[in-house]
């Protein structure tokens, strides 16, 4: 019988009020959610989110370093109930191991985004040069349009994306974010 | 991983529960799921189920027969099945168990399911579905109900291999009942029941979900808490429903006395302490009456113990205990902090920190503070007595006073949802420890009948009464048929006033008197008792209610009383939705007249 470790925690922060907080008071926060990975247990990690009205921006799963257990990130606004509310109501998932929120400063935040630009031969090169700048590989080429895919934090894709909008974005896949927090 | 929390010591009953585990393999033998079923749940002491048989579950009802110490009672509605094996686990503080087929079968168990969740009783529901082929394929009686009940369970299976179903078992009635408990639902589809294995099941092949502890409460936070309590003039101690499901009564009561600390029970908290303490000082919230709500509104310390501060409790948040700190005992961390914030936050079992706060305090005393709540009571009471009562009708109280009088106080009492039910919470004398059954969260009318059934199976030496409105007695009146093939022996009170009151009540308050689709009639309980092969008596004048409960309790067997009262009752105080508790409609002599 495998023993996991309770990852409760038993005195939680002090917070104020957050009930009264009013709808699209909230920020953004990165959840780390490691869960076994049985069926369903998508659903009730998402189930609870929506239930207790913190709206998911993006959600990513995937598997862990640990067999069976998959890594879920969530970038959450959380706006009704605060986020340690949330983290606790998630820690309450049978399936859910342990829930961790990583604040901005303590973590590095990543996704990844393939975007397919219309790319006709004379615009071709100005694209690459754009991709160039933000680090972006090419993947896919084709008579009309290029893909080209980048790696970086929220904002660095935002400003990728938009500059290429003059080009024509014809298609745009994002992972959502994950999340690892730094060793000091 | 990351620890972010040390290990309390892992607590007996999770230690008894471990060896449930410890299979030995030399004696296993090849069973069917259905028998292994029928095993497993002789294993963790079934003795009772609540249930319906139908297609996908017919291979355990098949195996059923061959197990005698399983007694199965045949409900004749699903629901009723839910709620019976949640008013027994109220009752015996052990798993209810409950058994329905796939689709239909399995959705009506829903609102019993709902039921157990928001009051955190230990039930585990058994549903058959349809095979593993067939699943996914919009089969006849298919239906998603993992989907269906995942935010109204704990935790809910479905069974995708016979060589699971022993572990699954275990694991469903270990999560029911432990932490704070709820209801799982194992969904087993009907090929696993046929399919064969050998039991006991030689290698554990499911995952184990985190290894249940009885929280503690931190050393720290125990000694913080005593600071605040050494220092409060006006502390008062909140007791929800967490104290009657830890077995906490001593330890409340010796945390009481040594502090001297007034105690409010909430619905679910009532009989936690015998309102006949000198220390108990009632209910709190829409219905409480007005010298509790008022000390809340003077509080400076509130020690909330096993209660999630509901909206029926505090009103408007801004505005309840306005002047208080909070020490918030709970054994769920995601109360902590919810409604109110706590200054103190407790995450630990309800007995164990009512015990070590007894032990870190000094001696108190809030005499001064409890007369100043005494002497507002008593001026309330002097007030609602000078209001002339209908001397005609029976009435909630002169009813209530005659069932604790008949049964000496040791009754059980099941309440349905509704005015008859606030007026039980308030007015009947709580002596006997969890002897108040109700469904709070969730509000549930049809839940008394039912629910009766399993508190008198659970608890067979005690009087079960229950008490229910018109409107709710008629949601699961298909039950006493259930109640008579099973020959159970439960009295019934019924407090007719022929509309949905509290409804009506709430139309006359705040919908301008416009009664829309409030007045209802029933049956003629009399001849509806008879047609069951029950008794049934009608009362209309208040003078023969006592004789008519007194003869209730001598006949043998079910009998229900049809109380004739007053049509247009209020309840009284009640705090308007979203309102402090502090501002109370109360009762004034024009409104009795109405």
């Amino acid at each position: 019988m495998t023993e996991q470790v309770d990852n409760r925690n038993p005195a939680i922060a002090e917070r104020a009020g957050q009930s009264d907080a009013p709808m699209g008071s909230g920020r953004s926060h990165i959840l780390v959610i490691l869960a076994n990975n049985q069926p369903g247990m998508v659903d009730r990690v998402v189930g609870v989110l929506r239930r207790r009205r913190a709206q998911a921006q993006t959600i990513s799963i995937s598997q862990s370093e640990l067999p069976n257990v998959s890594r879920i990130t969530a970038v959450v606004n959380d706006s009704e109930v605060g986020i340690e509310q949330l983290v606790e109501q998630l820690r309450k998932i049978v399936d859910v191991r342990q829930v961790v929120n990583h604040s901005t400063e303590q973590s590095v935040a990543r996704e990844l985004a393939l975007v397919k630009v219309n790319a006709a031969a004379e615009a071709r090169g100005e694209v690459i040069e754009v991709g160039n700048l933000f680090g972006a590989h090419v993947v896919d080429l084709a008579q009309e349009t290029l893909t080209l895919e980048v790696t970086g934090n929220e904002e660095k894709i935002e400003k990728f994306v938009a500059l290429l909008q003059r080009f024509g974005v014809r298609e745009i896949a994002r992972t959502g974010s994950v999340a690892m927090i730094r060793d000091m | 991983m990351q620890r972010t929390a040390t290990i309390p010591p892992m607590a007996e009953e999770a230690r008894a529960t471990h060896a449930h585990h410890v299979h030995e393999a030399n004696d296993a033998r090849e069973l069917a799921g259905s028998h292994i079923l029928c095993e497993a749940l002789i294993r963790e002491g079934v003795q009772l189920l609540y249930g319906y048989p139908g297609g996908t579950i017919m291979p355990f009802y098949d195996a059923l027969t061959s197990y005698p110490t399983l007694n199965h009672v045949l409900v004749r509605h699903e629901q009723a099945a839910a709620h019976a094996a949640d008013g027994y686990a109220r009752a015996t503080g052990k798993v209810g168990v409950c058994v329905a087929t796939s689709g239909p079968g399995a959705t009506n168990l829903v609102t019993g399911l709902a039921t157990a969740y928001m009051d955190s009783t230990p039930i585990v529901a058994i549903t058959g579905q349809v095979g593993r082929p067939l699943i996914g394929r919009d089969a006849f009686q298919e239906t998603d109900i993992l989907g269906v009940t995942q935010p109204i369970t704990k935790h809910n299976f479905l069974v995708q291999r016979v060589e699971d179903l022993a572990e699954i078992v275990h694991e469903a009635f270990r999560l029911a009942r432990s932490g704070r408990p709820g209801p799982v639902l194992i969904d087993i589809p009907k090929d696993v029941q046929f399919a064969k294995t050998l039991y006991p099941t030689p290698v554990s092949s499911i995952e184990h979900h985190r290894v249940t502890r009885i929280p503690q409460p931190s050393a720290a936070a125990i000694e913080k808490a005593a600071s605040l309590i050494g220092e409060a003039t006006r502390p008062l101690i909140m007791a929800g429903h967490g104290v009657i499901l830890a077995n906490a009564y001593p330890e409340l009561q010796a945390f009481a006395e040594k502090t001297g600390i007034p105690v409010i029970t909430t619905l679910l908290g009532l009989s936690a302490i015998p309102d006949t303490h000198p220390l108990a000082i009632g209910m709190p919230g829409m219905h409480g009456p007005a010298h509790v709500n008022r000390s809340i509104g003077k509080a400076d310390l509130i020690i909330g113990v096993g209660l999630r501060f509901d909206d029926r409790v505090t009103g408007k948040v801004s505005e309840f205990a306005p002047h208080a700190r909070f020490i918030h005992i709970d054994i769920d961390a995601s109360e902590m902090h919810k409604v109110k914030r706590a200054a103190v936050p407790i995450v630990s079992d309800a007995k164990a920190a009512l015990a070590a706060l007894t032990a870190a305090v000094e001696k108190g005393d809030q005499r001064a503070w409890l007369d100043e709540i005494r002497s507002w009571e008593a001026r309330d009471n002097e007030r609602i007595a000078r209001i002339a009562r209908n001397e005609e009708y029976p009435d909630h109280i002169c009813i209530l006073e005659a069932i604790r009088e008949a049964s000496g106080g040791e009754a059980i009492i099941v309440t349905d949802v509704g005015q008859h039910q606030m007026w039980t919470a308030r007015h009947y004398t709580w002596t006997r420890p969890n002897s108040h059954i109700t469904s709070g969260g969730l509000g549930t009318m049809g839940f008394s009948l039912p629910a009766a059934m399993g508190v008198k199976m659970g608890m067979p030496d005690a009087t079960v009464w229950v008490v229910a409105g018109d409107g709710g007695i008629q949601m699961n009146i298909q039950e006493l048929a259930t109640i008579k093939q099973q020959g159970i022996t439960i009295k019934v009170a019924i407090m007719n006033n022929g509309y949905l009151g509290m409804v009506r009540q709430w139309q006359h308050f705040f919908h301008n008197h416009n009664y829309s689709e409030t007045p209802i009639t029933g049956p003629d309980y009399v001849k509806l008792a008879d047609a069951y092969g029950l008794t049934g008596m009608q009362i209309t004048r208040r003078e023969d209610v006592q004789a008519a409960v007194r003869k209730a309790m001598e006949i043998d067997g079910t009998v229900i009383l049809d109380f004739i009262i007053e049509s247009e009752t209020n309840v009284y105080p009640m705090v308007a939705p979203g309102s402090s508790i502090t501002s109370m409609i109360e009762e004034t002599a024009g409104e009795s007249e109405e």
